[in-house]
């Protein structure tokens, strides 16, 4: 946000200089850009933050004095406190103050969480305790959508991630219902037309994959996950080639199926025990996607690419000197070897590059 | 689209601000009537219970109860039957007999509710927690958690309760629906009944 005004900014200078645009237009930009500056600002953010404290307040006031407190009552307390924070997110609104507004909805979600827990307690339900979390993040999904608040929706989809999460690592065994609920809350984001959502689903869906290689095959299928992986980072590159239209999706696709690749190629070689000749050709061929990774974005101006690519060269390196220090393979010779493919790779990449520019300056 | 969460957007509307809140709390008023019909209508049994541990971080002080029918071998069943789909986790229904000096104890365990039970008899739903041995050994056994395995007590006291629980004068009273779900209405410490009134 903060980055894009600055460019803007010097953009806008710029387009006057040449004449694209009127000092009207100029001025008009600058209000609406300190319009928006307004309400991303401090306040609301110190909003969200005050709802979360009331909300803990609420809930450790309760159970602190749930003895004391006749049971009907308490029962009132908790639907005051939801009923109070929609009614102050209404004002809010009303008032054009939608971060406040954003900020008064979370805190009613997390009361009818607290709702969940206290109820519980108080008939000594000592339920499942995925089923509750599930509950909550139907109730925080309904907000989100009715109210059409991304806060509202962004944490049904931590508590559907938490969901999954408990459900995995009590059956130990894949939660396939974790989709739903994902696909549930992705099509809100979708809906809202909120971009930052979707990389949280993308996020949530990587992790997923990622736990499969951990689950399935009594917790030794990695090679799915980088089969996984590839295949998103291959339809991304083929919507990038034929679906021009899509083209905004080709950045996250790549850059999310490269991670979940990664994540899958570190579990073989590193979590796996694999022989020293698997070993060489799986940091190879790591190496050879992660250098791939990094001439792409360069070449097609995607910078997530390039560090990603980086990032994991880097990753790959250290962990691969940190598990062949002192072992038969000989961590210097294999320094080497890549040393000497890389070195190789880039007299290509500087040949092919020349080969390019000369071609262009002939014609 | 929209990069912010405090970007200019229409705020929600009354209406639908209503809706939310009329569904949020139906649902959790939904919660309510039925453990109170659970309560009201279920078949009550008095089950002796056994010391575990206390504190629950969000949820003040409680009492951990543990239940003699768990865990369950297969040997001391009639006909030592198998524990097919009853792995970590799964739906698990158990059903009890009352023995001649009252007690309640395991006649069998399954996966789906058993499509006929003897006159007297009461079927317990509950979730797999842990099962152990291989499957048709002498040393399986499967330990099931029914939902009624903790008490809220206020706090301070749950100390007390302890001691009781570890001397063995404290009883369950539960209550057992129609489906099978169980719910705590209250303990029988040495003799006496205590149970929370019921709210309407």
């Amino acid at each position: 946000m903060w980055g894009y005004q600055k460019r803007l900014a010097a953009d806008l200078s710029r387009w006057k200089a040449n004449g694209w645009l009127t000092d009207e237009g100029e001025a008009q930009i600058a209000r609406e850009l300190v319009s928006n500056r307004r309400n991303f600002g401090l306040a609301p953010a110190l909003g969200v933050l005050a709802s979360v404290l009331l909300a803990f307040a609420v809930m450790s006031f309760v159970a602190a004095h749930w003895q004391d407190i006749a049971r009907g009552a308490r029962l009132v307390i908790l639907f005051a406190s939801m009923w109070t924070g929609y009614a102050v997110a209404g004002m809010f609104g009303a008032r054009g103050q939608s971060g406040m507004s954003d900020a008064a909805i979370l805190f009613a979600v997390a009361v009818f969480g607290a709702s969940i827990a206290l109820i519980s307690q108080m008939f000594h339900i000592d339920g499942h305790a995925p089923d509750g979390v599930a509950l909550w993040a139907a109730g925080a999904l309904l907000s989100g959508v009715l109210l059409r608040s991304n806060a509202a929706v962004a944490f049904a989809m931590g508590l559907v991630a938490v969901w999954g999460a408990l459900e995995t690592f009590e059956r130990a065994a894949v939660f396939w219902p974790f989709l739903l609920g994902w696909a549930a809350v992705s099509a809100a984001f979708l809906w809202q037309r909120w971009r930052p959502g979707l990389h949280l689903s993308a996020l949530a869906v990587s992790a997923f994959v990622i736990a499969l290689g951990y689950v399935l095959s009594d917790g030794h299928d990695h090679a799915l996950v980088v089969a996984l992986g590839l295949m998103a980072v291959v339809s991304g590159l083929a919507i990038e080639r034929f679906e021009p239209a899509w083209h905004v999706a080709v950045e996250p696709v790549v850059g999310y199926g490269l991670m979940t690749t990664f994540a899958g190629a570190m579990a073989l070689q590193f979590g796996e025990n694999p022989s020293g000749v698997a070993l060489i050709v799986m940091a190879s061929l790591t190496l050879l996607v992660l250098i791939g990774s990094i001439a792409y974005g360069m070449s097609t101006r995607r910078p997530s690419a390039i560090w990603l690519g980086y990032l994991g060269f880097s990753i790959e390196i250290l962990a691969l000197y940190a598990k062949t220090v002192g072992t038969i393979l000989g961590t210097s010779l294999f320094f080497l070897v890549a040393g000497v493919l890389v070195a190789a790779l880039a007299a290509l990449a500087w040949r092919l590059a020349h080969r390019s520019a000369e071609s262009e300056r002939s014609s | 689209m929209s990069n912010s969460i405090g970007g200019w957007r229409p705020g929600p509307t009354w209406r639908w601000l209503c809706v939310a809140a009329v569904i949020q709390t139906a649902v959790l008023w939904s919660i309510v009537a039925k453990r109170q019909a659970l309560l009201r209508d279920g078949k009550e049994i008095a089950l002796p219970v056994m010391p575990v541990d206390p504190r629950d971080l969000f949820r003040g002080d409680y009492v951990t109860l543990g239940y003699e029918l768990t865990p369950i071998k297969s040997m001391a069943l009639d006909g030592r039957p198998s524990f097919d789909g009853l792995s970590k986790g799964a739906i698990a229904y158990v059903t009890l007999h009352q023995s001649v000096d009252e007690s309640w104890l395991v006649r069998s365990i399954s996966a789906k509710f058993p499509e006929r039970v003897d006159n007297g008899d009461i079927v317990i739903r509950g979730r797999v927690a842990y099962h152990w041995g291989t499957a048709g050994s002498s040393d399986e056994s499967i330990d099931v958690r029914f939902g009624i395995e903790r008490y809220f007590v206020p706090e301070g006291t749950g100390a007390l309760l302890e001691t009781k629980v570890r001397d063995k004068a404290i009883k369950a009273l539960v209550a057992v629906g129609a489906d099978g779900t169980a719910g705590i209405k209250g303990l029988l410490i040495d003799g006496q009944r205590h149970e929370d009134p019921p709210l309407f």
